[in-house]
């Protein structure tokens, strides 16, 4: 590509083709059922070398650049095919309970890791305990189960709400801290949350709790899809669903919330708080929105989850599924939503096709982290800088 | 090509149809436990002593089927035990399944498997909700739960004239359950106890448990929790002068907890679930193949189950076929069944009914069966000068 001597790209009024975009989109897709379905050790190893080989010669010729202006060139019609195509997967999937169950997992740490995304890619809020936030939206989605008629999507909700307002206790001491010690803060809290979890016995204590499934107008997510006496189709399906509904309205706030007013005075914030102060901007204020924000989908998300694996105890929400969650976004590229797709298949159905090597699996997978951010240190898909007119393709 | 290709099928077919012949039908079954985190070591274990029976049953010329052991981590947290159970349990291959030592990752996944229909045998977790609080043709357990334990270890303690207890207990659910068997059948046993104690399984400190205890002057001091703890607790005791004997769980009976503690382990007493396997004929040859077998991790306390278990799914899968409707009804008939870990009968809830409890003692830096140890001959006491 021809550049001015400033190392700006000449700017033409060509639109792009949208075949870069589509053959990225169909390759993503190919990708994704690849890696859910490979059950041998040479699958798995092609797929990783092939997409070894892809992110290399791709960084090299530019690929990244081609397909982004490709995409938002078409943007208007491109978005929803990519929405089309996933719920084509998960269609594709419906007699497969195992991969669908994965698939679930993956989009709703998906939804946590968006959630992480505004706290801590767009604000420089730092947050270590995820997971926990995770937990409290599933508990309060299994309390609220158990012991009350509240409708099922409403559960979801109070499930957000209730980890978006537990989380404003932690509010005032991140205010009064920075970097490593706010850190530190989270930490405790993800480790308090446990420890509560464990002396208490209404809840389950360190057994867990069963929990209900989820039931929309007389549809009982649990029950399995008797098409014919032949076939039936996975009750993962309507979970599936469901969680890719939920990340449709989790990916497209965050990205609204990104190129608003909004995200500009949040990124304003996280790159100099005394420079944005001295603009107007309310450095604290927008701390809380964004960390309350981010409490919120990662509280919906554990909802959900409780709902899809039906139990749920103190062992699955720990720092260590924390740190997965903090990983998931930095390998991603820290501030781009885009990015926690391959990031979140990685870390959450790699370990899962590594079980042939039983316990030297993690070994393996943090080698395999490791080598990928010692090539791409900035993530999988750095973010971009912000389009501020939607379809310029950074024009 | 001329006359080489018809040849060409033809000795291919001649090769295939010997194949068929000399070859017997795969069989899958499946073992899910711990391979890494903390108790990766009993998982080890476990999953060691279940590949040493489909070994020991692929090189037996008499059965019927080649036996494949597909090998899932539960990393002990439900999330993952109920994603690795929905993996085998979806998995039409898999015929049955020897699973789970931690209690918290079966009780998440036992619906899982009844969902699915998978027979599966519970070769570790002790948590007696596994087996008691569903009614589920699919599960089974081949150890006991942690109320057989506590219900020997109380009236046992109670025959040797103990009367005043302390308890610790660690704050999961192992240590949690353990406070709360224990308690119920020492009071029906006439003991008493002083004061209730619990600490979270990372507590390094426990002076302030411990100068309280002193005051309370019990004679025993129960532990509920596992060895790094027990390790701790039973050194502090030491070194503020607490005289009481120190009571375990099958938590402690390993030989890290006698390595870690030297002199101090002396007089250690705990109760285990499950016949000593040296004393078994089975358990010797299980002993014995283990050793043979080049496995790089000890078989752990639960090795023995985990071979128990996953040698009566072969069994049953041999006497039935690989159908899991027909493994899951024999394995609901089990009765008076011989295993390395004693006899197995099975309850109204699949349930083994006759789980042995074993006493053992710490005797010159090793565990001692009670009824073997210079402490039941009366050449030693428990109680400290």
């Amino acid at each position: 590509m021809a550049s001015l001597p400033n190392g700006l790209p000449i700017v033409s009024d060509r639109r792009a083709s949208p075949l870069p975009a589509l053959g990225a989109l169909v390759a993503g897709a190919a990708a994704v059922l690849g890696l859910l379905l490979a059950e041998q050790q040479w699958e798995v190893a092609t797929l990783a070398i092939v997409g070894a080989l892809a992110l290399l010669i791709g960084g090299k010729l530019g690929w990244g650049e081609v397909i982004h202006r490709s995409a938002t060139d078409h943007h208007r019609w491109i978005t929803p095919v990519a929405w089309l195509t996933a719920a084509l997967v998960i269609f594709g999937l419906r007699e497969h309970n195992f991969e669908l169950l994965m698939l679930c997992t993956v989009m709703l740490y998906m939804v946590a890791g968006l959630g992480l995304t505004v706290q801590f890619g767009y604000t420089g809020v730092v947050n270590f305990a995820a997971a926990a936030f995770m937990g409290v939206g599933a508990y309060t989605a299994a309390v609220l189960l158990l012991h009350t008629g509240l409708p099922h999507v409403l559960v979801i909700l109070a499930g957000g709400l209730v980890s978006a307002v537990i989380g404003s206790v932690l509010l005032l001491p991140l205010l009064r801290t920075r970097g490593h010690y706010a850190a530190l803060i989270t930490i405790a809290f993800g480790i308090l949350f446990r420890t509560f979890l464990e002396v208490n016995d209404t809840l389950g204590g360190p057994q867990g709790l069963k929990v209900p499934g989820m039931e929309w107008f007389g549809l009982v997510f649990n029950d399995a899809i008797e098409i014919d006496d032949e076939t039936e189709w996975s009750f993962y399906l309507r979970y599936a669903g469901l969680c890719l509904v939920l990340l449709f309205f989790a990916y497209h706030f965050v990205r609204r919330l990104e190129r608003s007013w909004l995200g500009l005075s949040l990124d304003a914030v996280r790159l100099d708080e005394t420079a944005a102060s001295a603009f107007g901007l309310n450095g604290a204020a927008w701390k809380i929105v964004a960390f309350s924000i981010g409490n919120f989908l990662a509280g919906m998300a554990g909802a959900v989850y409780a709902m899809v694996t039906a139990f749920i105890a103190p062992a699955s929400f720990t720092f260590g599924d924390s740190l997965i969650l903090v990983s998931i976004v930095i390998l991603g590229g820290l501030g781009n939503p885009l990015g926690l797709l391959p990031a979140a298949l990685i870390v959450v159905v790699l370990p899962e096709k590594l079980q042939v090597i039983q316990e030297y699996r993690f070994l393996l997978f943090a080698a395999l982290v490791i080598a990928i951010l010692l090539v791409r240190p900035g993530g999988l898909i750095p973010r971009r800088a912000r389009d501020y007119f939607p379809g310029a393709g950074g024009r | 090509m001329g006359v080489r290709f018809p040849v060409a099928i033809a000795a291919t077919f001649a090769l295939l149809c010997t194949l068929g012949a000399s070859a017997k039908d795969t069989v899958k079954i499946v073992f899910i436990g711990p391979l890494t985190g903390g108790v990766a070591a009993n998982g080890l274990g476990g999953r060691n002593a279940a590949d040493l029976a489909v070994k020991v049953r692929n090189a037996d010329p008499k059965a019927k089927y080649t036996y494949e052991l597909m090998v899932l981590d539960d990393e002990c947290k439900p999330n993952v035990g109920v994603q690795v159970a929905t993996k085998a349990a979806a998995d039409n291959n898999v015929i049955a399944g020897v699973t789970h030592y931690c209690s918290t990752v079966a009780m998440g996944t036992v619906d899982v498997y009844h969902r699915f229909g998978l027979p599966v045998v519970v070769w570790g977790a002790v948590l007696p909700d596994i087996t008691y609080a569903n009614d589920y043709k699919e599960i089974h357990r081949v150890n006991g739960t942690m109320i057989n334990q506590n219900e020997t270890a109380a009236r046992f303690m109670a025959t040797l004239k103990f009367k005043r207890w302390a308890i610790i207990h660690d704050t999961t659910d192992y240590g949690k359950g353990h406070n709360k068997y224990f308690t119920e059948y020492l009071q029906k046993n006439g003991g008493q106890i002083l004061g209730t104690f619990g600490v979270t399984a990372d507590q390094q400190d426990f002076s302030a448990e411990l100068t309280r205890i002193k005051e309370l002057k019990p004679e025993v001091l129960y532990f509920g929790g596992i060895t790094p703890l027990g390790v701790r607790i039973r050194s502090q005791m030491d070194k503020l002068g607490v005289k009481a004997v120190f009571q375990g769980t099958s938590g402690i009976i390993s030989d890290a907890f006698v390595e870690g503690l030297g002199p101090l382990a002396e007089g250690v007493i705990a109760f285990r679930e499950g016949a000593p396997v040296e004393k078994l004929p089975g358990g010797r040859v299980f002993m014995d193949q283990y050793a043979k077998g080049g496995y790089s991790d000890d078989p752990e306390a639960y090795g023995p189950f985990a071979f128990a278990a996953t040698t009566l799914v072969l069994d049953a899968i041999e006497k039935v076929g690989p159908n899991r409707k027909k493994v899951r009804a024999e394995l609901n008939k089990t009765a008076d069944y011989d295993s390395v870990v004693g006899k197995i009968t099975f309850d109204d809830h699949r349930q083994n009914a006759v789980p042995l409890i074993t006493k053992f003692v710490v005797q010159n830096g090793k565990w001692v069966v009670w009824e073997d140890s210079e402490y039941a001959s009366g050449k030693r006491s428990l109680v400290r000068k």
